[in-house]
């Protein structure tokens, strides 16, 4: 059972899972589009949440096996989390059909904040290999960085283009006590450490 | 770009858009006081109402007492609009949370 979980391909299929079910429906009927631009998104932003969720539980938390199994994870929930939003955005552009109508909503705010989310996604999800790390080095960390702002875009986006400031509060809400905390923890750890170097010195 | 940079060019974006429009964050959008729903005219007869005026409707449904049609306009933009139940009155139009019609 346990080895079953460390199985990189099946976690690659579990996640792939609910994208498939939404792929099929579309061939069946395409109408669906539109009904699917929604799900779609809204699974992209929970893998990029629980993925951007895993160092803040580790400093608040400390170790733990199922930490330690999702930091092991990572890339697949980020992967994911692009892939969802490439889905979201081409059963955005088929319910669309129209490239001029397609050009005249992308300047409206709702819109193009979803698109410079995506940029930065598949920029991460293009990066998201261990030749690309080594080839980048310490820009790997910084470019990987770019979910934050890419975060607050989605945010923005779900917020404008359907109002529903409930449930994106409800998903975003979390994180954001996560990280508040985490920031807490980190500037008490960091004048506790200075204090200790003033005794010293 | 640094990291706090690109947050900071986020946030100006976003105080723009704020204080650019305000009237485009169409949150809590619509309400309608229509009375009980037996006095309503039927969803039925709003779409067809709509799509003989050239609209595409994708789907509708009861919203703040009002009805909501999620569609294409004759102009061809992706809008969701809202009506009222009784008058079938256009009140709301909006595209991708802007707002470009309102009674």
């Amino acid at each position: 059972m346990l080895r079953i979980l460390k199985n990189p391909r099946l976690i690659w299929l579990v996640l792939a899972i609910p994208g498939i079910a939404m792929v099929a429906g579309f061939v069946r009927d395409p109408v669906t589009a539109f009904d699917l631009i929604h799900p779609s998104g809204e699974y992209s932003v929970r893998l990029m949440i629980v993925a951007m969720m895993i160092s803040p539980l580790r400093a608040v938390l400390g170790r733990r096996s199922w930490l330690d199994w999702l930091l092991a994870h990572r890339r697949a929930l980020g992967v994911a989390a692009f892939g969802y939003g490439a889905l979201h955005l081409a059963f955005y552009l088929y319910d669309m059909g129209d490239w001029g109508m397609i050009a005249e909503e992308a300047v409206i705010f709702s819109i193009w904040t979803g698109y410079a989310a995506m940029l930065i996604f598949a920029a991460m999800a293009a990066t998201s290999n261990a030749a690309s790390q080594r080839m980048l080095k310490a820009n790997w960390k910084r470019l990987q960085r770019l979910v934050y702002p890419a975060a607050v875009l989605i945010a923005l986006h779900w917020l404008y283009v359907d109002g529903e400031w409930e449930a994106m509060l409800a998903h975003f809400v979390p994180l954001l006590v996560l990280e508040i905390i985490r920031v807490v923890l980190m500037l008490k750890r960091r004048s506790a450490r200075r204090a200790k170097h003033a005794m010293v010195n | 770009m640094k990291f706090g940079q690109a947050m900071l060019a986020v946030a100006a974006a976003t105080a723009m858009q704020f204080s650019a429009s305000p009237a485009a964050f169409a949150t809590g959008k619509m309400k309608c006081d229509a009375g009980p729903q037996s006095g309503w005219k039927s969803r039925t007869d709003l779409e067809s109402k709509l799509k003989k005026d050239g609209w595409t409707v994708k789907k509708s449904k009861v919203d703040g007492g009002c009805y909501e049609v999620y569609g294409v306009t004759p102009e061809g933009q992706n809008v969701e609009a809202y009506f009222h139940p009784v008058t079938m009155e256009k009140l709301l139009v909006s595209q991708r949370g802007k707002v470009i019609f309102k009674k």
